[in-house]
Formats: C-alpha cells, structure tokens, sequence
C-alpha cells in the first residue's frame, strides 16, 4: 500500500504545470490638462506678433483639473519656437509669461500665483488644492532687426503639463 | 430652369414646426442673477412653470484689491446655500469660477440672492447662473398624460349683459309719434304687469283658501272617527252584558266497553254481502270477453 502511494506521488510531481498569474492594475490620472482658449497672435506692426487682446491677439488658456491635492505640479512652457512658419532669414526674439487668471477655490488656490517659479520660459505653480485652475500666457515674437516677417501663415505651441511631485 | 426649381425647393425645405408640449421633465438655466447688483429676488431669476427644482448653481467673480488687503466674498441665496471665498493675501485680479451642486431644491425654498463682501475690495464681472430642472407634470392638470389628471368640469360664465334700452339712451331723438307710441307700449306694459299681478295673487288666494278648506274637512273626517268609535265601544258594553259566566263540568271519560273473549267474529251478513259483491265483480270481469 505504500508502494502504492509512493507511486501516485512520483506520477504526480512528474506531471505538474507551470502558470504564470497575471496582474493588471490601471492608475486613474487625477490630473487632466485641457486648452480652455486657444491663443491668436495679433500682428499690430510688420515685425511682431503677440497675443495681446490690446493688439489683436487672444490669449491662450489652459485648464488644470486636479482631484489629488499635494501631488502635481502645472508646468506651462510659453513658446521659444514657431512650430510652423514661413522661412526666416533672420532670429526671432521671443517673450512670454504664465499667470493664473481663474480659480475654482479662492481660499485655497490664491496663493498660486505668488507662489509660483520661472525658469526660462517654463513657470510652475504647485497645485496644493483639488478643483479647476486656468493658467493664461502671453506669447510675443519680434523678428531680427524690426524687419518685417515675411507674409504666411505662423504657428506656435504652449506646452502644458501636469508632473506628478 | 434652376430658377423655377428655386421656389418648390424653398418649399420644400422651409422649415416645418410641429410643436406639441411634452410631459417629459427638462432642463435650463436661468440668465446671470448678478446683474442687476449684489442682491436679487428669485422670482425675477426663474422662468415661469411650477416645478421648478434647481440643481445647480455656476458663480463667478472678480475680485479688485491689493495682496494684502483682507477681503471676504460670500455668495449664496437665503435659506438654501452660501459659499464663501476668502481673498486676504491673495492679489486681486484672478477670476473665481465655481460650480456648486444642489439636490433638486423646489422654487418655493429660495430666499433672495445676494453677493455679501467683508474687508477692503469690490467685486468685477459677477455671474450667479442657475442650473433647473422642470417637471411639466407637478400640475396634473397641466396635460392629459399626466398622471392624476382629472377631466375638468366646464365652469359655465355668469353672463351679466346689459340690455341696451334705445328709449334710455340721451343720443336717440324720437319724435311725437315714436314717444305716442312708446308711452302706450309701456302703459300696455305696465297694465299686463298689473293683471297678472292681481292673477297671481287671486292664485294665491285660492290656494290659500283650499288649503284652509282641506284642513277643516280633515278635523271633521277625525270628528266623526271618534265618534264611530265611541258608538263602537258603547255597543260592544252592551253585548257585553249579555253573556253569563258560567262554569262547564269536566273530567276524565274512561274506556268501560270490554272485549270479553278477546276475538271478533266475522259478521255473517257482511259474509253474504261479499259474496254477492265479488259475484258481481267477476260477472262484470267476464263481460268484456263476450264481444
């Protein structure tokens, strides 16, 4: 009867199989980025654009949306760059700036702005609250040596983005 | 031949608006509240149909101050919700856009708006919008679908016309003819008034009369009743007085006819009697076998 038994084990470990269990997880972004406004530049002289309301322009809006407070950074990048354009001959001068122009919590996003860091043409704010907060930047090129830029369409990007700390 | 299309096409397509009122609940929003001031009564808010339930609102301000200015914006509606929003050591200038939620709150619970500011500052571009739902159906009567929609009952118009009297009126000239002939209508008139007056009241006379006349017939009818009655009575104590009391002897009758030997013996003529009777009987049996 031993013997028996001893056999069906060894039949047993002889024929195991191997299985691999996967594990899926999904991560909900608690940070969504949505452009609010698209930007326009105004042409008020041959050798600027600029997004100025004043000079024609609109500015571009962007919208963070955070539901995990303590946890993102908002970086929003002005533009350095036209993405498309007709052929430049000579260098552009680019000026740009971020500010927070709305806020779904007063009591607890008015302190984004003055907290705010500038490096180069990248602000930061830290988002310290839940709810909605609009960022507005302000783009201007100016071509080399007042020339006037050549006629055509031009195009540029603000990069927006939400970084987790 | 294009031209000649134009037309029926037109026609065509014109649009064509079928436009039947639904049970079905909707929704809306109401226009900015704020922009008349920083206070506002509902119901210069809410659009008109009952069943109005809100189930939202959407603010949004700009606050004018400096950085360290202390300042306190509170926005709300007496009785339902408020919300305040407290700027100190913020710099003016950044829009607050807010979206508060509500659990379907009935028109009926909303106080006066408002928009209450503390500390130094103003409030810029004030926006109070109302997100509602309605419910055509809160009045049953609203629509036939409607569930609890009783059918009406018509109310019938208590007409008061005036008759217009062209005899009354200062504008009409009649000459002598036409008021001969108006003053003797109306003496006509008021002579057929009088007779049938004088008719009506020799009707009721007569009733009267009748009425009284019945009364006096019935108390003589129930004179005579009781009269009858007394006669009736009086008689029945004279029958009375006829009869005797008298007492009938009574008692047990026993059985004193004894069979002495216990038998009875066939009576010999009643014997003969049968005899004869069967006879007959058998005589008239075999009759029937003659024929």
């Amino acid at each position: 009867m031993k013997k028996i038994l001893a056999f069906l084990a060894i039949s047993m470990t002889a024929g195991y199989a191997l299985a691999d269990a996967p594990i899926t997880g999904n991560v909900q972004s608690r940070c969504v980025v949505t452009t609010d406004t698209p930007g326009v530049y105004g042409n008020p002289n041959a050798y600027t654009l600029t997004t100025s309301p004043s000079d024609g322009g609109v500015l571009p809006i962007v919208r963070f949306d955070v539901t995990l407070a303590d946890a993102y950074y908002a970086q929003i990048t002005t533009p350095t760059e036209f993405t498309s354009s007709p052929s430049l001959s000579d260098t552009v001068t680019w000026t740009g700036s971020t500010e927070v122009s709305a806020v779904s919590d007063a009591t607890n996003m008015g302190d984004y702005e003055t907290n705010k860091t500038t490096f180069g043409a990248t602000t930061q704010y830290d988002l310290t609250a839940t709810g909605s907060t609009w960022f507005k930047s302000s783009s201007a090129a100016a071509y080399g040596g007042n020339k006037a830029f050549p006629g055509g369409q031009y195009s540029a990007t603000v990069e927006a983005k939400c970084i987790a700390q | 031949m294009l031209k000649r299309l134009l037309p029926l096409a037109a026609l065509v397509f014109w649009p064509c608006y079928s436009y039947s009122e639904s049970i079905t609940p909707y929704f809306g929003i109401t226009g900015n509240a704020a922009t008349g001031g920083y206070s506002w009564n509902m119901d210069n808010v809410f659009p008109e149909p009952p069943g109005l339930e809100v189930n939202g609102v959407f603010y949004s301000y700009t606050p004018d101050k400096l950085t360290e200015d202390a300042f306190k914006v509170t926005v709300g509606n007496e009785g339902v919700w408020s919300d305040t929003e407290d700027w100190t050591g913020t710099p003016g200038g950044i829009e607050v856009r807010k979206v508060i939620g509500l659990p379907n709150v009935p028109r009926e619970a909303w106080g006066d708006g408002y928009i209450i500011t503390e500390g130094t500052g103003t409030v810029n571009d004030a926006t109070v919008i109302y997100s509602y739902k309605v419910d055509p159906c809160f009045d049953p009567q609203f629509d036939p679908n409607c569930p609890g929609y009783v059918i009406p009952v018509p109310v019938v118009p208590d007409l008061n016309i005036e008759i217009y009297d062209a005899t009354e009126d200062e504008y009409v000239s009649l000459n002598d003819e036409e008021k001969s002939l108006i003053e003797e209508n109306e003496e006509q008139l008021d002579k057929e008034k009088e007779e049938e007056e004088e008719e009506a009241e020799e009707r009721k006379r007569k009733y009267r009369m009748e009425m009284a006349q019945s009364l006096l017939g019935g108390a003589e009818l129930e004179a005579e009743n009781q009269r009858i009655i007394a006669m009736n009575a009086a008689q029945q104590a004279v029958v009375n007085t006829q009869y005797i009391t008298a007492t009938i002897p009574g008692g047990v009758y026993k059985e004193n006819v004894v069979l002495i030997d216990n038998k009875i013996d066939d009576n010999k003529n009643g014997l003969r009697n049968g005899l004869a009777q069967q006879l007959l009987h058998e005589q008239m049996v075999g009759m029937q076998y003659n024929n």
